[in-house]
This record gives structure tokens, C-alpha cells and sequence, in this order.
């Protein structure tokens, strides 16, 4: 009788609730025949049950995640999410509720790494976000600005028209798509706080297309210039390719490369992903290198997971696999060649700031950290809660901007408390990020990646390179 | 027994996934809608909009706590973010008569928080303010979503530290330790949960508000707080707590010793203990755990060992020294072949790390498995450490061995892949074994997961039904309708209208004629 | 005693007689706080003690259990005393496992005894005997603790299990013989302190300690109650770890603080030279324990009847606002406060000599009560003459009184164990 009654009573409520849950109270295995609704996935490619059935639910996720830090709510985290995926695989519908918190996901990684079992959440979130896209309705809002996203950060001339103080003027310029949305109102403020703190935006230089190795070569690396990194932070680039001559490496920068698809890898936007991958993977094989070194921590990470992407392409499976091995982040290559060139010292303390697509989905962080040790006179500060994602997470900040900028002060205040003069982190989405908290807050201090600091030591700049530009 | 695993179930009996026994537990929807729709409506003029939680999919999400093996659906999830909000809520469940359980961070391990489809689940994760740090008074007063590692860093600062340590430290929360009076490996010198907390507001079954104990020790009455510490929800909620600071030691040293049988790692423990060394912790693993945890975390424990302890000890430098000196005279007496001095925080934070993710780790080994919770006087360790290896080599089930080796608490990890036909079944009955092994040895069935649902119907092997009788004569004192986390800890709710002490029958002597009755 | 009251003993005493080996007539020395008793059951077992409840069930007595009587007059004098369950019988070590750091006893068993027995093998069970002569039972009913409370805790912090018979005669016990346990709601709390009025304790199981080496008292003077709370905080936020942190304060003003360091002896010599150079002044170290070290301060009252006994509770930091409250209400009121206790845990005992005025006892009461509430603490009355316990509320306001009241009702729902000697009447 009671059995009867509660599944009455849940159909009642949500007339699109799994019948079959209600009735087996939710005990044990649902079977998945016999349902009159659509379930929330397909048979393509769906997050995969095996890797469901690693989460023991510790909860040992709990603590790192943004969200449930914000929220305390399990749905909102990484076990939560398991929950409804493996609802979802047991029939239950894709409802606008299910779909919410897949896409509150900041996709930042910090359960990857604080799995004792070794669940592969990144492969459940992204393989859901691809079932997402292809089965869920959109709210036209959400929609539109989605589409506005897409149609300006994978296009480098696009973003150009965002630069300096002439970008209102120049953003007429840009597509109705992304004019219309709204979207250009939500960055604006992040841009003006980047260019407070951020080194000066130096007139682009255009990089050589090869930069010899300084002494004895030890490698010839192929470099990703990226989207972002490449039009708001050129000096990185620049100075990417500096140090890596300095150590050693013939640099090869393909003119052809465009975007490396990261934003739709983790978005669920499967075919746009597969295009960009394939045409990356065109452009460097084209180059003839061993190595393809990244210095944006979300690209390196979209590019490591190449193999998976174009799994299911015959023609590109293969060098997809061959290529995601050959992919480094700069730090990484770095270590494993061991430096060689000279550092000067530079009287700095400055606080490192773990990248998600850095330090979770790429496992990078001590060399980051081995690299600015070398530095003479450098004084290394940790920032508390390190794992904890700074609320950018690729374009999470700008489709939900309110929880992201809580994440971000949080994470400000963090960096505040550590008493640095320069923030150091390897990511442009989390410069950009932080920068405007940072600037809410009133902290004075300077913004650098990783590698324009060893650049700077090694070509014997000064700290004021670095500083607080305003 | 805690699971992991594939679909749904681990371990337990295979058919049919809420064993009979703990099928009161669990209740079943429907049977008081009216009331349940009450307080709904109490709940959401009560909590916040995001605060209360019915939809279906969403309440998926909250149908098991660290033990995902009992899975129940609640009928409603309720987030208070004060205790007036949490008592409002518990008043409308007593009103109308619908159970509710408590849930802290949902890691708990014998399905204490599991929920009932008929009643609400009350969770205090949105109640984490950490409210003072009294570094005078060596007392700490928060909220109890409050993390249990976070209430050791805001404290460290201060130079003080909450000593309780469950594995699950850096989630669980301060009001899920108070309620199942949670351990951890520290526990050997520092005590547990109920040694810690000196003070708590209470929020009743019937949804008032009291303060037990507080800042001060020795609160006179009856020690109430005492007795809500590790009732397991069944007693009220406790909100705010006053819990103890302990002064972080002037010196910690953390050896891990590499053995080649847990026969003489068990061995070197009882010398330290017998030669009156209080070490703060002695851990070990067995071959099995420490396959585990190099897989999960790299520990980088002995290569080639039978058995690892980790062995802390802490205090005034001095004191530690001559104790360090001991205690590396015993391990090596007693067979260590290895013996590794963390000499850094890194080091130290990666030997516990081995340990404290064993559990987890396990998963990296055997694609099922049972954690299992169990305790014994430490003196016949080695001997019920052979009983499980010849229980594991006649089942051909494998168990993984960790455990707190100074206090006797075993947990050993049975494994079994439940794809086999059966292999859920055999796995179950080697879990229970051992647990009759603890118990024919005066152990105990549980050294710090708790009974919850669990272990519901095991208590009557280790007690009688007087004594289980008279532990429910405090439960129908605080809950006399059993509204609070019914179906936990006990085997069979006591009737509270049946008053003890009247006289069933009337006495022999009287009987007999020998003596009147007033 | 009335007629029938007579009559019903008599009855009953062939019953309890039956049940129990050892019943004899009461004498006056049996009375309770001034309560005459009717009847002695001296049970040898556990089994004996069931039947003996059972046995006072039957017969509707009013049942006041006893360890050793040095401490029967503590609390509220009961309303009715027919029968005082003597546990001197039961005074048997059962076990000591000293490989498991555990030992088992009997209730009856003086904590001296037990000491001794564990102590052969260099181990301690961490209850200072604070009243001499005291039985483990009592001391469990009472809640007495001393200074290594600082260190180790109280009776709440080392009882294991627990045997105990209820007010109808069924045995029971929870808890256990290992450390570890968490199986079952945790009995044994609920008894600690309960003044005999909630179950018999017949036997106990307590973890025990490893006897350090070596110790030191660090002893240091102190001239005003800021002086005290200075010097107190030094040292437990210092890094000498101390077994007892003690706190003497003399009618007169003035005090001393004791620290006790235990170890090993390279390591205690080290601590007591760290600790006297953070106390400063006169602070010096001796090996033996100072005179009235760990004794309840009534005990020391030059003047003979009954002083007066109290307990302060307190958050730490209010240490120097209850001496200086003590103080200043003792002076008021004309009359010698002495105060000593464990300073480092937030108890202060104090006395009140014989003979003191009722209305100054109150005054001195009433002002160390409100100080000890403004610090999360409570001031109780444990003991005084019967003028001083009919003029005021000796257990002062209790939280969560209804809820104890409860508890009551379900295992003594006819208030046949201790009934008036608590804390609201209970």
C-alpha cells in the first residue's frame, strides 16, 4: 500500500518523473525498459556506467568544489551530478532542473584530483554536456548568449576589436550575434580590470614564424599562441618563445593554427570541438615538431584530451592519439629538459595561483612552482584554499556571473592574505578573473604568467616589470 | 559494512537491497501525506527559497550518505541556515508526526543518515559559521555544518588545533562527529568526538531549544550532552557547538615502519604500548591496503611489505625524543626492515595520506567492496588477525586490513566484485564473521561508524535486550514519539508508553506466600 | 519512622533477605544527610543487588545506594531513605588487562585498591582520590576529579562500560571492555554524576594510563586574581605540556599556582626549567606534591561541624572574575573564602568554614554563582550543614531541566532512587 501511495504521490508532483523510481522507492537498480518518456540520454556515447560505478560517495569531493562550496547542496557537487547521471542512464528524463546542475558545473576539476577512487569525472561531465547540448532546450536568453560566446572567443580578429580603449568603438565592428547579447555588457568591467593590473597591453607583436634555439639545441617544439592569450596578453607568447630559445629550443610558431576548440570541448559542443582539433592537429603535424608546447592552461588541458574527441573520426583517431601525447604545458617541458640559462635574481614574493586546467585536469603543479624557485631572491607564497577554482572556469564567469564573482573575491581575498606583490598563474581566463575582484577589493598587486617572471629573471629585468600597473 | 560499487548495491543481501531487517528504518511514503504537506508548507515559509528541496530528481541526489549501499528517497530535504530555521522545522515534524534525520556532509558509514521516504531529511550544510575562536578559554564555538579540518585551521593560527580526526576530516562535519561520536587515528591519545565536545544546543524531537554543557566543564544534572554524543540523530539535532582546542604539540614526529607480516607489526605495537609509550597514533595496513593506496595516491610506502605502521608521536620536544628512541628500538626488534622519519610537513602529509585514503582506495583494486568496522582488546590482535586470513583463505573472499593497531579498532575491507554470481553473498558472510570474531573476543561492533542502519541487527549479539531496553528508556525520555531518526541504532523500537518498573510479575516471595506487597 | 513504614520493612526484609546474604537494621550512622535509614542490603554480586531492587520494588522502598559513605551527605538530603544499598561487599579487582590498558571493578572496590592493582603494573587508573576512602562507585555517582583532570580529563573521559541494575531490578550494561566503542547510547555518561539517583552502578570498566617516570611541581605565588589568570594562561599556552595545572587561594588573599609535569625524567627536568623561567618571580620546582595538593579544601577546615562545599565552574578565562567575585563577596560578608582546584580546566573548589552565618554563606553563594554563570559555568552547593541547605537553592538553575526530569521518569518512574537528592528535586 505504501508503496502505491508514494508513487502516486511523486507522479503527482512532477508529471515527468521516472515512474519506475517512484515504485522501487529509489531501492536498488531501475531497469531501464518499459519507460513511456524519453530518458536523458542517448546511446551515443553516454557518460559511461563503469565510470559511474567508481564513486563509492565519500564525499571526499565535497570540500573542493566551487559550487558546493557556495551552495552546500548535493546536487551541486561532484557526487550529486554522478546521482542524476546515473539517473539519467537509469531512465529518468532530462528535466530543466537536471540540466541546471550540469551546466553549474565549472568543469574546474578539483574532485578529479581529490578522488581517492579514481572516478574520471571530467570524462562523465564532458561526455553529459555533449548530451546536454544535443538533447536540451534552451531558454532563448541563454541561447543567445551562448551563441554570442562562440561566435567571438574562437575568432582572433574578433577579439582584437575588444583591445584597448578604442574596443567600444571597435566592438561595433562585431557580428549582430554578439552585439546583441548582452555579452559584450558582462565582459566590459573584467576588461578594464585586467587592463588596470595586468602588464601594459603592448602593441602586438607579430611572432617570427621559427625562433632558433640560443647555444646547443635540445628541442624543437611547435607553439600554441591561443585565443585570449594571444590577443589580450601577446607579452606571454612573446616571452614564452624567449625562454624557450634561452633553454635551448628551436621554437616553431605555424602561422595557420586557430582556436584548439577548448571552449567547446568543455561545453559539450561536439562538432565545433572535433573541427578545431582536427585543423590544430593539421597545423602542427604540417610543422614537423616533437613537442607541442602550450602556455594557456584550459588549451593544453582540451588539446591533452584530443584522443577523445576524435575517437570516433577513423581518419584522425590515430594522430589524435599520437598528438595529445606529444602536447606539454610550458612548465612542464621545462622541468623535463632541466633548465640550463642563467637567472637573475628577482627581489619579488610573489603568490602562485594553481590553474584548474593546470593543476586538476593536467596534474601540472609542482614545475610551475620548481621553476620559480630557481629564481634567485624569489620568495614563493601558497594561497589558501588553492584548490578551489577562482569562479572563471572557461565562460562559467560570464553565464553565471553573480556565483562567479563570489568565487572570485573568495579567491581574492585569499591572494590578499598572502602579503605578494605579483600574482603569478598560468591561465588568461583566471587573470582576467581575479583581476576584477581584486581591484573591487582595492588590492594593489601586479599580474604575471609564470613564464614572463622567468623571462623577466633571465633577461635580467627589473620587479617593476611586474608590478601594479596603476 | 559500507560499500561501494558498480549499479547499486555492494555487499548485503543480494536480493533485495534494504535487508529485512533494517526495512523499519527506511519507512515508507504515503503513509502520512497530510502531515508530510504540512510541513512542507512550514518549511517554506520558513527557509529560504533554495532551502527546501522536493523535486524528484534533486532528491535523488540525497538518497544515501557515505554508505551508498541503503538507498532510501527522501520525501523532502529541508536546509535550515539557523537553528531557529532547523527547530522550526523539527517542531512542524512533531506536530504532525513525520520523522526526520539528520545529515551533516553525508559521509557517514553505517547509514546513519540515511532517509526515510516518509519523512524529511535535515541537513546542516548551509549552517558552517566557525562563530568564535577562544583562544583563552581553549574552546571553539561553531555551526555544526562546520568542516571538522576547518575548525582545526581557523584554529592553528591561535596555536591550537580539534584533535578528532576522522579519515574523512576534510569534509565531514562537527554536527555528523557529535552524532556519531566519530574517531579518527588520533583518538589513541587524544580521545574522540565525546571527549571534545563540551557544550551544544540541542533542538529536541519536539523542536525546542536547549542548551547542554557550554564553556564551562561539569555542567550540573545529568550529563545529557554526554549521552547525545554518538546517539546517532536519535536523540534531537544539536546545533552550535562548543567543542575543545587542543595546543598544537611542540613537536610531531611521523615514522612509518615497513614489516614483513602484520604478525610482527602487531607485535612492535604491543611493545610500545606494554613499555607505557602513549604514541598520538599507531596505524596500520596490510599488503593488500598498501597495493590500494600506492595506486590512489603514491604514497610510497616499503617496497615489498607485509605490513606498514604509521606511528606519530607528539608532545614536548624532549619527551618525543626519548619516546622516538623507544619506539624505533621496538620496530626494529620486531622485524622492521624499513624505518622512514618524516622529516618535513610534505613527507608527514604523504604517509597520512596513504592511510586516511585507504578506504577509497580500495575501489582502485576490486571493483566491490564491504568497510568494515569493528574493535577488539589490542592484545589479541595478532590472533584475530589469523582467524580473518584463514576466514579469507577458506572463502576465497580477499580482505584488506587497516586499522587504528593501538586502540584494537579493525577495519578490515572485504572484496569481492559483485558481477560474480554470489561473490556479494560470500563477501557478506566473511564481513560478518569477522564482526563475530570482535565480539567473541569482547570487542565491540563498532569502534566509530556507528550502528546507524547498518548494524541495526547486530546489536543484540553484543546486547542483551535489557540492555538494549534501557538504552531506549533515554530514547523515549527525548522522543517519545520516535520521530528522530527512526530505525537507526536499534533493532526494534521500544514502546515508550510501557513504563518499566511496574511490576510485571509479581515477586517469587510473594508469590509464594511468604511476604505481602504494599 | 511511622507504624507502617515499620510494618512494611518488616515485611520487606524477609524478601530482601531472601535476596541477598547480608540485610541488617539500620543504625543511626547509616542516616543520609540526616535522614534515618530503615534497612542495610550489603549484596556480594550483581545478581544479588538486581534481586535486592527487585526485591525494594516489590515492597515500594525508597532506596539510597552507598559506596563507602564518605560522601552521603553531598547533594540534597533525600526525601525518604528505607533502604541504603551498600556496595562495600563488592569490592572485588575483577580484571586487569594491562596489555589492553584496561582494568574491571566491582563498584564497591576503594579507588586505592584498584590503584594499587594496576599500579604493580606500572600503570594508573587517572582519578585522583580526592575524598580518601572513596569507593569507584562513588566516585562515578559523584563526579569527583582532582588536578590530573587538566591532562586526562574526568570519570566521563575513562569509563568504558557499565553494569548496572535499574530501580526495577533488571541488570543492564553498556559500553564495553575496549577502548573503542560506539555501539549503543553511551550509558555510562549519564550515570556519572547522577547521585544515585537514576540506576545502581555495580561494575565498571576504565582505560588506564602508563605511570610517567618522573614528575615536578612547579610552584609559583601570585599576589591578586589577574596575578592567577596571568600565570595560568602562561602555561597552558605554553609547550609544557602540564598533568595539572593548580590553583590555591587563601581566605586571606594571595595564592599560589601548581604545575605538575610528568614524564620522562630528562624531559620533566627540561619542562619544570622552561616553566619556571616563564612564571618567573618565586617560581621554583620540587619534587614532592605541595600540602594539600588534590584534597578538597573543606577538607583542611581547621574549625570541627560542617563547613560549607562548594564548586565553581567557569570558562577559562574567567578565572581571575571568580577569585576576585570569591573575593570580594567573602569580604562583604565578613567571613574566610578558601578556594583551590584545577585552575587550568575551570574548576575552583571553595570553603566556607562551620559555623558561617547562613545569610553570609548565601551573600558569598549568590555572587560567586553569578559570576560563574557570566562565564558559561554554574556555582553548586556539593555539601554544608542542614541550615545552610534549607536556606538556598544548593544546585542553583539547571538547563535543560525537563528533559533531565524525563529521563528520570523513564528509569525511575517512581522515584524509589535517591528521590529529592538532585539536582530540581529529581
Amino acid at each position: 500500500m505504501a508503496e502505491q501511495s508514494g508513487q502516486t504521490r511523486v507522479q503527482q508532483n512532477e508529471p515527468q518523473a521516472d515512474p519506475q523510481k517512484a515504485g522501487a522507492l529509489s531501492h536498488g537498480p531501475v531497469p531501464l525498459d518499459g519507460s513511456a518518456l524519453r530518458s536523458a540520454f542517448d546511446d551515443e556515447h553516454p557518460p559511461s556506467a563503469e565510470l559511474i560505478s567508481d564513486c563509492v560517495h565519500c564525499g571526499f569531493c565535497l570540500p573542493t568544489c566551487p559550487t558546493y562550496t557556495l551552495w552546500g547542496e548535493e546536487m551541486d557537487s561532484p557526487r550529486g551530478r554522478i546521482d542524476l547521471m546515473k539517473a539519467g542512464l537509469q531512465g529518468a528524463p532530462m528535466t530543466g532542473t537536471m540540466v541546471q546542475h550540469f551546466d553549474a558545473c565549472l568543469g574546474c576539476m578539483a574532485c578529479v584530483t581529490a578522488c581517492p577512487s579514481g572516478v574520471q569525472y571530467d570524462k562523465l561531465i564532458e561526455a553529459t554536456r555533449v548530451q546536454v547540448e544535443r538533447h536540451h532546450d534552451r531558454r532563448p536568453g541563454d541561447r543567445a548568449l551562448r551563441a554570442a560566446i562562440f561566435a567571438l572567443f574562437p575568432h582572433k580578429k574578433r577579439l582584437r576589436a575588444l583591445r584597448g580603449p578604442l574596443r567600444a568603438y571597435q566592438a561595433s565592428g562585431l557580428p549582430r550575434v554578439v552585439r546583441g547579447s548582452g555579452l559584450l555588457e558582462r565582459l566590459a568591467p573584467k576588461l578594464a580590470a585586467m587592463e588596470g593590473l595586468a602588464p601594459p597591453l603592448e602593441k602586438r607583436e607579430k611572432l617570427p614564424t621559427r625562433v632558433s634555439a640560443v647555444g646547443t639545441r635540445r628541442a624543437v617544439v611547435g607553439l600554441l599562441t591561443g585565443c585570449v592569450q594571444g590577443e589580450f596578453f601577446p607579452g606571454v607568447n612573446a616571452a614564452t618563445a624567449r625562454v624557450l630559445a634561452a633553454e635551448g629550443c628551436d621554437v616553431v610558431i605555424p602561422r595557420k593554427q586557430g582556436c584548439c576548440g577548448a571552449l567547446s570541448v568543455h561545453n559539450g559542443r561536439q562538432v565545433e570541438a572535433e573541427k578545431f582539433a582536427r585543423a590544430t592537429i593539421d597545423a602542427f603535424e604540417a610543422a614537423g615538431v616533437q613537442t607541442v608546447v602550450v602556455n594557456a592552461a584550459g588549451c593544453g588541458s582540451s588539446m591533452k584530451e584530443y584522443a577523445e574527441v576524435l575517437a570516433d573520426d577513423p581518419a584522425y583517431a590515430e594522430r589524435a592519439r599520437a598528438f595529445a601525447a606529444s602536447v606539454r604545458d610550458v612548465s612542464e617541458l621545462l622541468t623535463e629538459l632541466g633548465t640550463v640559462a642563467e637567472r637573475h635574481p628577482l627581489e619579488v614574493t610573489v603568490a602562485y595561483h594553481d590553474a584548474c586546467h593546470l593543476a586538476h585536469a593536467q596534474g601540472v603543479r609542482a614545475q610551475p612552482r620548481t621553476l620559480l624557485r630557481e629564481i634567485p631572491g624569489l620568495r614563493l607564497k601558497e594561497i589558501a584554499e588553492a584548490e578551489i577554482c577562482c569562479g572563471s572556469a572557461g565562460i562559467w564567469n560570464i553565464l553565471n556571473p553573480e556565483p562567479a564573482r563570489e568565487l572570485g573575491d573568495r579567491k581574492a581575498r585569499n591572494i590578499a592574505a598572502t602579503g605578494a606583490e605579483v600574482l603569478v598563474t598560468a591561465n588568461p581566463g583566471c587573470l582576467m578573473q581575479v583581476s576584477s575582484s581584486l581591484q573591487r577589493q582595492g588590492t594593489r598587486i601586479g599580474l604575471a604568467h609564470t613564464i614572463e617572471v622567468l623571462d623577466a629573471s633571465i633577461r635580467g629585468l627589473p620587479v617593476s616589470t611586474l608590478g601594479p600597473q596603476h | 559494512m559500507s560499500g561501494t560499487h558498480g549499479t547499486e548495491t555492494t555487499a548485503g543481501p543480494v536480493e533485495g537491497h534494504v535487508p529485512p531487517e533494517a526495512t523499519s528504518a527506511t519507512g515508507e511514503a504515503g503513509d502520512n501525506s497530510a502531515g508530510m504537506a504540512a510541513v512542507t508548507r512550514v518549511a517554506r515559509a520558513t527557509l529560504s527559497p533554495n532551502g527546501v528541496i522536493d523535486d524528484p530528481t534533486e532528491l535523488r541526489t540525497y538518497e544515501c550518505d557515505g554508505l551508498a549501499h541503503y538507498r532510501v528517497t527522501p520525501a523532502l530535504v529541508a536546509l535550515p541556515e539557523t537553528t531557529e530555521q532547523l527547530a522550526a522545522v523539527v517542531r512542524a515534524c512533531s506536530e504532525h508526526r513525520v520523522p526526520f534525520v539528520a545529515r551533516g556532509s553525508g559521509t557517514g558509514l553505517s547509514g546513519g543518515a540515511l532517509p526515510r521516504a516518509d519523512g524529511v531529511l535535515i541537513v546542516t550544510s548551509r549552517m558552517r559559521t566557525i562563530r568564535e575562536i577562544r583562544r583563552e578559554d581553549q574552546r571553539a564555538v561553531v555551526d555544526p555544518g562546520v568542516i571538522n579540518l576547518d575548525v582545526t585551521r581557523a584554529a592553528t593560527p591561535e596555536g591550537y588545533y580539534y584533535a578528532p580526526d576522522p579519515s574523512s576530516q576534510q569534509i565531514c562535519s562537527i554536527g555528523g562527529n557529535l552524532a556519531e561520536n566519530s574517531g579518527g587515528a588520533h583518538c589513541l591519545k587524544y580521545g574522540f568526538t565525546s571527549n571534545h565536545v563540551l557544550g551544544a544546543e540541542l533542538v529536541t524531537p519536539q523542536g525546542d531549544i536547549v542548551q547542554l554543557g557550554g564553556l564551562a566543564p561539569d555542567a550540573p544534572g545529568y550529563d545529557l550532552l554526554g549521552t547525545v554524543v554518538g546517539s546517532e540523530g536519535t536523540l534531537g539535532i544539536a546545533t552550535t557547538t562548543t567543542v575543545r582546542l587542543v595546543r598544537l604539540p611542540e613537536e610531531v614526529r611521523t615514522l612509518l615502519a615497513g614489516f614483513r607480516s602484520t604478525d610482527e607489526a602487531g607485535a612492535a605495537t604491543s611493545a610500545i604500548i606494554s613499555a607505557g609509550v602513549l604514541p598520538a597514533a599507531i596505524e596500520m595496513m596490510d599488503a593488500l591496503a598498501i597495493e590500494a593506496a600506492e595506486a590512489a595516491v603514491h604514497c610510497n610506502y616499503p617496497a615489498g611489505a607485509g605490513a606498514v605502521l604509521v606511528i606519530e608521536l607528539d608532545g614536548a620536544s624532549a619527551e618525543v625524543e626519548h619516546e622516538y628512541a623507544q619506539v624505533e628500538r621496538f620496530c626494529t626488534e620486531n622485524g622492521a626492515f624499513e624505518l622512514r622519519l618524516a622529516t618535513d610537513p610534505a613527507e608527514r602529509a604523504l604517509i597520512w595520506k596513504g592511510r586516511k585514503s585507504a578506504f577509497a582506495a580500495v575501489g582502485r583494486i576490486s571493483p566491490d567492496y564491504i568497510v568494515q568496522d569493528g574493535v577488539i582488546p589490542r592484545t589479541a590482535l595478532p590472533e584475530v588477525l589469523r582467524a580473518i586470513a584463514a576466514l579469507s583463505s577458506s572463502s576465497g573472499v580477499r580482505v584488506a586490513n587497516v586499522f587504528h593497531a593501538g586502540d584494537g579498532n579493525l577495519h578490515p575491507l572485504v572484496l569481492f566484485d559483485d558481477a560474480r554470481p554470489g561473490a556479494g553473498r560470500a563477501a557478506e558472510e566473511v564481513s560478518g564473521a569477522i564482526l563475530d570474531l570482535c565480539i567473541s573476543h569482547g570487542g565491540a561492533i563498532t569502534g566509530e561508524h556507528g550502528v546507524g542502519v547498518d548494524k541495526a541487527a547486530y546489536m543484540p549479539k553484543m546486547f542483551t535486550d535489557d540492555d538494549l531496553d534501557t538504552m531506549q528508556m533515554v530514547r523515549c525520555a527525548f522522543d517519545p514519539d520516535n520521530i528522530s531518526n527512526p530505525g537507526k541504532v536499534f533493532p526494534t523500537p521500544r514502546l515508550c508508553g510501557e513504563v518499566p518498573g511496574k511490576r510485571k510479575h509479581a515477586h517469587p516471595l510473594v508469590e509464594a506466600g511468604l511476604a505481602d506487597a504494599f | 519512622m511511622t507504624t507502617a513504614a515499620r510494618t512494611r520493612l518488616d515485611s520487606a526484609r524477609t524478601a530482601l533477605s531472601s535476596a541477598c546474604s547480608e540485610v541488617v537494621d539500620a543504625t543511626p550512622a547509616d542516616a543520609v544527610d540526616g535522614v534515618p535509614v530503615g534497612l542495610v542490603a550489603r549484596p556480594a554480586s550483581t545478581a544479588e543487588a538486581a534481586e535486592v531492587l527487585r526485591a525494594a520494588a516489590v515492597f515500594g522502598l525508597v532506596v539510597v545506594p552507598r559506596g563507602r559513605g564518605t560522601k552521603t551527605s553531598w547533594g540534597r538530603p533525600p526525601e525518604q531513605a528505607d533502604l541504603v544499598v551498600d556496595l562495600s561487599r563488592m569490592s572485588a579487582v575483577v580484571e586487569h588487562a594491562a596489555g589492553d590498558l584496561i582494568v574491571k571493578t566491582e563498584a564497591g572496590a576503594l579507588l586505592a585498591d584498584v590503584q594499587a592493582a594496576v599500579g604493580s603494573a606500572g600503570q594508573r587508573l587517572s582519578l585522583d582520590e580526592v575524598v580518601p576512602g572513596s569507593s569507584i562507585g562513588g566516585t562515578l555517582a559523584t563526579n569527583t576529579s582532582g588536578p590530573g583532570r587538566v591532562a586526562v580529563g574526568t570519570a566521563r573521559d575513562l569509563l568504558l562500560g557499565v553494569t548496572v541494575v535499574r530501580a526495577d531490578g533488571v541488570v543492564a550494561k553498556a559500553g564495553g571492555r575496549v577502548v573503542k566503542n560506539v555501539a549503543g547510547y553511551d550509558l555510562g555518561k549519564l550515570v556519572i554524576g547522577s547521585f544515585g539517583t537514576l540506576v545502581i552502578v555495580t561494575e565498571a570498566v576504565f582505560r588506564l594510563h602508563p605511570v610517567p617516570a618522573a614528575r615536578r611541581v612547579v610552584s609559583v605565588s601570585a599576589g591578586s586574581p589577574d596575578d592567577v589568570q596571568r600565570l595560568v594562561q602562561l602555561v597552558v599556552h605554553a609547550q609544557v605540556v602540564p598533568a595539572a595545572v593548580e590553583v590555591e587561594w587563601s581566605g586571606t588573599g594571595g595564592g599560589t599556582v601548581g604545575v605538575l609535569l610528568e614524564g620522562t625524567a630528562a624531559g620533566v627536568e627540561g619542562r619544570a626549567a622552561a616553566t619556571i623561567a616563564l612564571l618567573g618571580g618565586d617560581a621554583h620546582a620540587t619534587d614532592e606534591l605541595p600540602a594539600g595538593w588534590g584534597r578538597l579544601p573543606w577538607a583542611d577546615e581547621p574549625v570541627a561541624g560542617r563547613p560549607t562545599a562548594l564548586k565553581a565552574t567557569f570558562a577559562l578565562s574567567a578565572l581571575s572574575r571568580v577569585l576576585a567575585a570569591g573575593q570580594a563577596a567573602a569580604g562583604a560578608a565578613g567571613v574566610q573564602l578558601h578556594l583551590r582546584g584545577s585552575g587550568g580546566a575551570g574548576v575552583l573548589y571553595g570553603a566556607l568554614p562551620a559555623g558561617t552565618d547562613v545569610a553570609a554563606v548565601r551573600e558569598v553563594v549568590g555572587r560567586l554563582r553569578e559570576a560563574c554563570a557570566l562565564a558559561g559555568g554554574a556555582l553548586v552547593v556539593l555539601d554544608g550543614s542542614p541550615e545552610v541547605k534549607a536556606g538556598m537553592d544548593t544546585w542553583g538553575p539547571v538547563p535543560a531541566i525537563d528533559l533531565m526530569r524525563r529521563v528520570k521518569e523513564q528509569f525511575d518512574p517512581e522515584r524509589r532512587l535517591a528521590p529529592g537528592r538532585f539536582v530540581g528535586g529529581i
